[in-house]
């Protein structure tokens, strides 16, 4: 008999067909209607940010796992992910070595540093977009005209800018090219209005959503609490709580970074949790910080909590509580 | 209405089709057995013959007074030939008893009893001379099941029967649908039970208008009743199945008497009946065996004791040795993998899988992504990932916390997980070394 090329492991000895890549490719895949719209209103130079912040992250996890002599991981496409997201966060006239310099910063900083796939505390993309939003606060703030053609890019405010400014309500309705508060709503919805790469059309944005809900490769727990909570605490401060949803970048933040696995909870609970507070400090940011636009810390901020979100388990199959909880263990308990 | 059902699980590939149809066939003319002494979970046995001895089918061969054990019998007639250590389905040494046939078909069956009319201490007298254990897997003792300390409210056939590729029970539930029926009435009536139940899982539904005529014909007046569960691993689980039909949590540490449950395999439950009216103990029982290398799979009735290998060798079973790939015995997502076939058939040998290159992929281990699936699929809802984190972290307290030791070991996490992390193959030395330490506190603690 031949013995030795029996296959010997423990249980189970049947695997469901999902893998890493698989995963990863949906959320590429997802994110292509907004990547093409996005270089469709922005021109060349934003489909030149997308090769070279994909390039460069798979090229930096490619080099920092050959420098410290670790196994390849780049086959798992998640650099490419890591890449397409900041690309499409960033604003379209972003200079080609800052997005490089970003795209390293959230490989290598962001992601190998802590331990590479699954080990990352905070959203890569994010931390390398934060990282260039404090280095060069001008160039990132700086916002292009959709469909002003590449060569004479005419610089813009994004709605939400301009509402920061104080601008009349009128004249952010005129920008977008709309008359009344419908058609302004309708535009945002469509997209045709300056902000980052990717952000802009929230119908687009929404379909991916969708198609990763439809595979199961995201929960509708995270995305539909930050939503919600980002309308709710928007009411609670006097503002728009549509206008706070359609405009910025808090769709594509709810379904394609905050759904981050590896800096989000996994708990139920916790992801409740953690999407209403990105709700929050959204708001928090836009109503009384400095910035116009809070996407970005809101989530990275909610990233910090996650480890302890983890914490508010579901109750086990069976679980008795202990009659007379030591105050030790009750502190630890594992029900509540 | 709705199938039961309970939170959680996955459906892996059924790959039931190729022996669904295929009746059970007894096999006869085996010459020789390998009858491990330690087939049930309790205390280990002492063979009670010795080499040279005759032995005839049915003749208790080894046994022991404690509690927690049952006798094991001779499955054929002829003459002890070995008393060694052979490798078991568990994979470990354990000692055999080997006996070769003399062609004689003598047995030595015990008395028919009539379970309805006995006595209860003659009864599980009868159970436990009989050598019945679960047969769906565990091998825990029937009549210590049949003795439970609490009142029993719901006695459950088990026939969800959710691991891919096994047919036993859905054959089992189509050919002998009367003796299940009047095995769930006798245990009824052992335990003073006022509910039985006879749990199939939605993919043999087919075998659901067979136990109804059934129970009108051999239940015994009693109240019982079919019901329909969702085709869901780990559906057959036994504490998964309790809650699907009665909504009722088996207390963590506890058993399904603590909730007014019993739980029995439809095979079991069979061999019960075998045990009262024809006086035969646990000898033989049906399995299947199936797989891409399997070129005849088959639901087979072998003698207990029977090696697999003997099984191919007599052409009961023809195996592909090129395409075979991994040995299991049971089912792909409990079972256990075999370094070769020569291995006898237990008293809890649900099937034999002979799986090929495209079933028995071996994936390499990757990164946690935290993508959350496992903790969505977890039947017990234990956030497996987390649990491994604590594991890997050494954190023992924490994984304590999480819930360690609630865990089934179904698999269900390591099955959905895109990164093949071996979620509950760490689970299950973090148990052992979970218990190890705490038996250590303990002796600590004593002294």
């Amino acid at each position: 008999m031949p013995a030795n090329k029996l296959l010997l492991s423990s249980s189970p000895h049947f695997f469901s067909q999902a893998t890493t890549k698989k995963v990863m490719l949906a959320v590429i895949i997802a994110l292509m209607p907004s990547t093409i719209y996005g270089i469709y209103l922005f021109g060349a130079h934003a489909l030149f940010l997308v090769l070279s912040c994909v390039a460069a992250s798979v090229l930096s996890e490619w080099l920092f796992r050959l420098v410290t002599k670790q196994a390849l991981s780049i086959g798992d496409f998640s650099a490419v992910v890591t890449g397409l997201l900041l690309a499409l966060v960033l604003p379209p006239s972003t200079p080609i070595w800052m997005a490089i310099l970003g795209a390293f910063m959230a490989i290598v900083v962001a992601k190998e540093f802590f331990g590479g796939l699954g080990q990352n505390p905070f959203n890569p993309a994010l931390i390398g977009r934060a990282f260039l939003l404090m280095s060069f606060p001008a160039a990132m703030t700086t916002w292009q005209k959709p469909l002003a053609g590449a060569i004479d890019a005419t610089s813009a405010a994004t709605p939400l800018n301009m509402i920061k400014q104080g601008v009349d309500m009128k004249d952010v309705i005129a920008s977008v090219g709309a008359h009344d508060m419908g058609g302004f709503y309708w535009q945002l919805f469509l997209g045709n209005r300056a902000g980052s790469i990717g952000e802009t059309s929230i119908l687009l944005v929404t379909l991916g959503g969708l198609f990763l809900l439809g595979l199961g490769v995201i929960r509708f727990v995270i995305p539909l609490a930050v939503l919600a909570s980002t309308a709710f605490f928007a009411f609670c401060f006097g503002m728009d709580p549509l206008f706070a949803i359609l405009s910025g970048g808090v769709v594509f933040g709810a379904f394609f970074m905050a759904t981050d696995y590896s800096s989000s909870p996994m708990t139920t609970k916790g992801q409740i949790l953690y999407g209403i507070g990105i709700g929050l400090i959204i708001v928090l940011i836009r109503k009384l910080g400095g910035f116009p636009e809070g996407v970005t810390y809101a989530i990275l901020v909610m990233n910090m909590l996650s480890p302890f979100l983890d914490k508010l388990r579901a109750r086990k199959y069976g679980f008795v509580a202990p009659k007379k909880p030591a105050p030790q263990a009750a502190a630890k308990g594992d029900s509540k | 209405m709705l199938p039961k059902s309970f939170k959680g699980g996955t459906h892996p590939p059924e790959r039931k089709d190729r022996t669904s149809g295929l009746p059970i066939e007894a096999v006869r003319g085996i010459t020789q057995v390998t009858i491990p002494v330690n087939q049930h979970f309790g205390a280990p046995l002492a063979p009670i013959v010795a080499v040279g001895d005759r032995v005839k089918r049915g003749q208790r061969i080894a046994d022991s007074d404690g509690r927690m054990t049952v006798p094991v019998h001779a499955s054929i007639t002829g003459v002890v030939k070995k008393i060694e250590p052979r490798t078991q389905s568990n994979n470990l040494d354990g000692p055999c008893i080997i006996i070769e046939a003399d062609g004689s078909d003598e047995t030595a069956f015990m008395a028919p009893l009539d379970g309805f009319s006995c006595t209860r201490d003659e009864a599980l007298a009868r159970v436990r001379d009989a050598g019945l254990v679960g047969m769906g897997g565990a091998g825990f003792p029937v009549h210590v099941k049949l003795a439970p300390s609490k009142p029993i409210e719901f006695v459950i056939a088990n026939g969800a029967e959710c691991e891919p590729f096994l047919t036993i029970d859905e054959r089992t539930m189509i050919e002998r649908p009367g003796d299940v029926v009047e095995g769930v009435a006798l245990t009824m009536k052992l335990v003073s039970a006022p509910k039985g139940i006879l749990a199939v899982e939605d993919n043999k539904i087919h075998v659901v208008a067979g136990l109804k005529a059934a129970i009108s014909e051999r239940g015994h007046g009693m109240d019982i009743a079919v019901q329909v569960v969702k085709t869901k691993y780990p559906q057959g689980g036994e504490k998964m199945l309790i809650t699907a039909l009665t909504g009722r949590e088996v207390p963590s540490g506890g058993l399904p008497m603590d909730v007014g449950c019993i739980v029995s395999n439809v095979g079991t439950l069979v061999s019960l009946v075998e045990a009262f009216k024809e006086g035969k103990p646990l000898v033989e029982r049906g399995l299947t065996i199936a797989g891409g290398a399997c070129e005849r799979p088959k639901n087979l009735l072998v003698p207990i004791g029977t090696l697999v290998s003997d099984l191919v060798q007599s052409g009961a079973i023809a195996v592909n040795e090129e395409a075979l790939k991994r040995v299991v015995f049971g089912g792909p997502m409990m079972g256990v993998a075999t370094p070769h076939y020569s291995i006898p058939v237990q008293k809890n040998t649900s099937g034999v899988l002979f799986m090929d290159s495209s079933e028995a992929r071996f994936a390499e281990e990757g990164n946690c992504i935290r993508c959350g699936r496992c903790l969505r699929a977890c039947s017990c809802r234990l956030s497996p990932a987390l649990l491994n984190s604590a594991i890997k972290a050494g954190n023992w307290e924490e994984a304590e916390a999480i819930g360690l030791l609630d865990c089934i070991e179904c698999g269900t996490c390591s099955y959905v997980c895109p990164a093949k992390v071996q979620l509950v193959q760490r689970f299950r030395v973090g148990k052992q070394i979970l218990r190890a330490n705490k038996q250590k506190e303990a002796r600590g603690a004593g002294k």
